[in-house]
């Protein structure tokens, strides 16, 4: 227990090094692309565009900017109003979109977890059949689709073909169904390669063997001795599982009209919305460390050899 | 890690997801609206002084309600389709020109109401437009009330020695020493008096490797250090100002450090034009609302049906400051709908206003303007029928959905161009710019590229717009353009140097670039190299006149050819193609203090001529406007500015 505390420490402070160097970095590259949130077709006369600075601190020295902006997250955990998006703070923006894209990633995450593993465990179980080679097909293709090719798929056939699902928006189970299973399709398809590669690999293992030796029943042999071996790979696959279902969930929220944050992301970038877009990738980098360090420590827990540093 | 924990640890995780699967099926569920529309990317914001584009208007054209409005009048065109629509009584129910044309006086209905329940006074308006052009609010349209005397001095803040005006004291509630507030309503201590002298501290020298902007930037903070002397003028406690009585000497500077104030200068946020004290704008009661212009503007009944001149309320701007005051729970409105709420990426929910003085019993009682980019989605989502109209139809599918009855098109009044920086050879001589213009085949790239009715454009003002006939076009004609390149010096585009034709990174510019590149390539020889940007930094490129060809295109603000003709004036702000004609300028300048509209249009046409022949820019098409609407909508008609008043929607029994 000390040694997780300690490590769950140590991430915290690396957590914090890694923001600050994500926020400089950002900083820079965002004011070192041309343009700025001003532009437009109608040009600001200079005057304007002053008074417009001003009420985002854009006029101040950019050294000064960028010790404001920090000193401001920091202590009071504000991003600052949205300089596109004028009617919205930054927190407003993240507090409407974070739990549609988490409703999304945790949907997309667990139909892929729970329909990998099954997949794996057969494929790997039944080694050789049709079954496999089906199954592990598809999971090349799965791997290989990206998800807006999918999802026009998806709508094609749910939508239009046999109508069970609405196009799109955002309030009922049935409009996140289908976003979710695009989602998750790539996900669970790489979890089912793992999964098998797992467990094929751990059922030549000594301890595999002499269970059968033992005269323990098969399913029993694959759920107690087999398959808590074979899932490690695919613990420490989540994070970048994770990873993946946020930033794919951007493609997919504009197909299917969802409130999620992602598509922020994009805006902001193009937009020139310094503070939305420096929101969002703090947002992101938060999001991805946390994933990453409880990946980290539920492996550590469940393989006895694995030891947090 | 002993396995008890381990165990524990397993239990834990499956009750962790389940418990996150639960959290993530709570969904607060809302209602469909009755209709629902496509409207676009989320709205920048609902403030009309903020505003700016299609996205916006549409859903301040239902929340607001200006002097004006612009409803359909007459019936619609044969040919084209188009519903003629003309500014109709909105607050105001009737309103005077006096015979100069100079002088209009509105008068406002009596059931006219805010949300809020207070009545809708010409003071609304007043304030309301002085908001708007105040420097600090930075309304993109200050320069639609530059009619009214003042106006332009006040959005511009520009003051001469002599000059009446106010001066706003470094006291607004939330000022502090440091920093200034962000709220420029309420205002602090207003003084009025007559400028008498500008003191400026020394220039600063700059040096000469500087840019456009730091250069731009030191001058502001130059002039943030001039002090004023002003002879303050007393206060009536009617407001009105005695500009000559009980006068007091004061000096004023915006930043105190100023090596030209001393102990006794106050600090202040800015000396501007007084243009609330000086007349312009009169407001004899309630319901009268006087406006004077400089010159006879025949179209200044369409800029009062436009929203920069929408009244925003002025008590609830006050009270939660910008933009708080746009949120659903604090905005107070005065249009056919109010705003139910507002979710971002999803949907703003409109909600009939029953106290709206012209409600329609029969229209929606509901509309969600959903925010949807995708072309798409939305049109997926009207044909399971969870949306009632596309304004954005997808461009690759166009040809199959034009021969459909609920695709609605018509001529719009705006047009596809590109721009030509006269500046740069070989551009810079107009035999060239002519030639380039008459070697582009318009009808193949409106029949095979766009594809959605596009009207082929030669000149720069589209057709339809009421007494103006445009200019005699360019016409197309290859061997002209021969002729004309090799009278210039490259007789079979030899030598030419090569030119760059840039445009913003989509699809459709692409197609079209590509066709012309191929044209001009066979038509004449000229080599034209392709150059795509993402808005930003093509934006940008554009305004710092760092091109060749650029692409670009403007849409009315108002149903006049003036719209399209004085942003070629020399220096114009939409200028930037380095092109200056004075005999241009003149003629704009004419046609501004022109009264009689017959005549006024001929200036127009004539200044129109110039352009035509000098050819700074190159015309390549009018726009169309495309809708799709379910056909069971009753009210929908196409327009010329793709104006459709939401009130005039419902269903068909």
């Amino acid at each position: 227990m000390r040694d997780l505390l300690s490590y769950i420490i140590k991430r915290f402070g690396w957590m914090l090094i890694t923001l600050w160097i994500v926020y400089s970095v950002s900083f820079v590259l965002m004011r070192s692309v041309p343009g700025n949130p001003f532009s437009s077709e109608r040009n600001v006369p200079p005057a304007i565009e002053r008074q417009l600075k001003a009420r985002y601190n854009l006029d101040a020295p950019p050294i000064e900017q960028y010790v404001d902006y920090l000193v401001g997250i920091v202590t009071r955990f504000d991003l600052g109003w949205c300089i596109r998006l004028e009617d919205y703070s930054v927190n407003q923006v993240l507090a409407e979109g974070f739990p549609v894209s988490a409703s999304l990633a945790i949907f997309a995450l667990v139909f892929a977890i729970i329909l990998g593993v099954s997949a794996g465990v057969v494929s790997a179980v039944y080694r050789g059949s049709f079954a496999d080679v089906s199954m592990m097909a598809a999971a090349v293709l799965g791997i290989a689709i990206p998800n807006f090719v999918l999802a026009s798929l998806a709508i094609l056939l749910f939508v239009f073909g046999i109508q069970i699902f609405p196009a799109g928006g955002w309030g009922t189970l049935r409009q996140v169904a289908l976003p979710a299973l695009c989602l998750g399709a790539p996900v669970a398809a790489y979890i089912a390669r793992l999964t098998r590669a797992g467990m094929l690999e751990v059922m030549t293992r000594d301890h595999v063997r002499t269970a059968f030796a033992k005269g323990l029943p098969r399913h029993t042999v694959i759920t107690r001795h087999v398959l808590p071996g074979a899932m490690l790979p695919v613990v420490s696959y989540l994070g970048p599982a994770t990873a993946s279902v946020l930033t794919g969930s951007l493609v997919l929220e504009k197909i299917f009209a969802l409130p999620g944050m992602g598509s922020h992301f994009i805006y902001a970038a193009t937009q020139r919305d310094y503070t939305l877009a420096m929101g969002m990738v703090l947002t992101y980098t938060v999001i991805l460390f946390i994933m990453n360090s409880l990946v980290d420590i539920s492996y550590s827990i469940i393989d006895p050899r694995v030891k947090l540093q | 890690m002993p396995p008890e924990v381990r165990r524990a640890f397993l239990i834990v995780a499956c009750l962790v997801v389940v418990a996150a699967v639960a959290w993530a099926s709570l969904f607060d569920a809302t209602a469909p609206a009755d209709f629902s529309l496509q409207n676009g990317s989320d709205p920048k914001t609902i403030d009309p002084a903020r505003a700016t584009g299609n996205i916006e208007s549409r859903i301040i054209f239902a929340l607001f309600e200006g002097l004006l409005t612009m409803m359909p009048e007459g019936d619609p065109d044969p040919i084209t389709g188009l519903q003629p629509m003309s500014p109709q009584p909105g607050v105001a129910e009737s309103y005077e020109i006096s015979n100069d044309g100079r002088t209009y006086t509105f008068h406002l209905r009596d059931n006219a109401f805010w949300t809020d329940g207070t009545p809708v006074t010409s003071h609304d308006f007043a304030w309301s437009w002085q908001r708007m052009l105040h420097p600090e609010t930075a309304c993109e349209y200050t320069f639609q009330l530059y009619a009214v005397p003042f106006a332009e001095q006040y959005a511009s803040g520009l003051v001469e020695v002599g000059d009446r005006v106010e001066v706003e004291l470094w006291d607004r509630p939330l000022d502090t020493p440091t920093e200034s507030s962000q709220q420029n309503f309420p205002r602090g201590t207003m003084l009025y008096g007559t400028l008498r002298e500008i003191v400026k501290p020394p220039e600063p020298e700059l040096a000469d490797d500087l840019g456009d902007e730091e250069r731009e930037d030191a001058m502001l903070d130059w002039q943030q250090q001039w002090v004023y002397r002003v002879d303050v003028a007393k206060e009536n406690a009617d407001g009105e100002v005695q500009w000559d009585d009980d006068v007091k000497s004061q000096t004023f500077t915006v930043d105190l450090n100023s090596t030209a104030a001393d102990e006794n200068t106050q600090r202040c946020h800015a000396v501007m034009v007084a243009f609330g004290k000086l007349g312009s704008l009169e407001t004899p009661d309630d319901r009268t609302l006087i406006v004077h212009l400089k010159d006879a503007v025949p179209y200044f009944p369409n800029l009062a049906s436009y929203y920069p001149l929408f009244a925003v309320n002025r008590k609830c701007v006050e009270t939660f400051g910008s933009p708080l005051w746009t949120k659903a729970e604090n905005i107070v409105t005065n249009g056919p709908f109010k705003l139910g709420f507002r979710r971002l990426r999803d949907r703003l929910r409109l909600v009939k206003n029953e106290d709206y003085h012209a409600v329609n019993p029969n229209g929606f009682d509901t509309v969600d303007f959903l925010s949807m980019e995708g072309q798409n989605t939305a049109l997926n989502m009207y044909e399971t029928g969870q949306i009632q109209w596309v304004t954005d139809p997808p461009t690759a599918l166009l040809e199959e959905l034009k021969t459909r009855d609920d695709f609605i098109t018509a001529p719009q009044l705006s047009v596809y161009f590109y721009r030509l920086n006269v500046a740069r050879k070989p551009l810079d001589d107009a035999r060239i710019r002519r030639a380039i213009a008459k070697a582009i085949n318009r009808v193949q790239i409106v029949e095979q590229v766009t594809k959605s009715g596009q009207i082929p454009a030669y000149t720069n003002v589209p057709p339809g717009l009421a007494l103006y006939e445009s200019a005699e076009g360019i016409n197309p004609d290859i061997e002209e353009a021969k002729q004309l390149l090799a009278e210039a010096g490259y007789p079979g585009g030899r030598g030419i140097p090569k030119m760059t034709l840039l445009y913003n990174t989509s699809e459709g510019h692409r197609a079209i670039a590509e066709v012309i590149q191929q044209q001009l390539l066979n038509n004449l020889n000229v080599k034209v190299e392709l150059q795509n940007m993402e808005w930003g930094s093509f934006l940008d490129k554009t305004q710092q006149k760092d091109y060749d060809i650029a692409r670009a295109g403007w849409i009315a603000d108002y149903p006049d050819p003036n719209t399209f003709l004085d942003m070629w004036v020399t220096d114009g702000p939409q200028n930037s193609t380095n092109w200056s004609n004075k005999e241009y300028d003149q003629l704009i300048a004419d046609s501004a203090r022109e009264g009689d509209p017959a005549k006024r249009m001929k200036l127009l046409q004539r200044a129109e001529q110039i352009w035509v022949d000098e050819m700074p820019v190159i015309p390549i098409y009018f726009y169309t406007s495309i809708n799709m609407v379910k056909p069971n909508v009753k009210g929908f008609f196409p327009s010329a500015q793709d104006l459709h008043p939401l009130n005039l929607l419902e269903y068909r029994k």
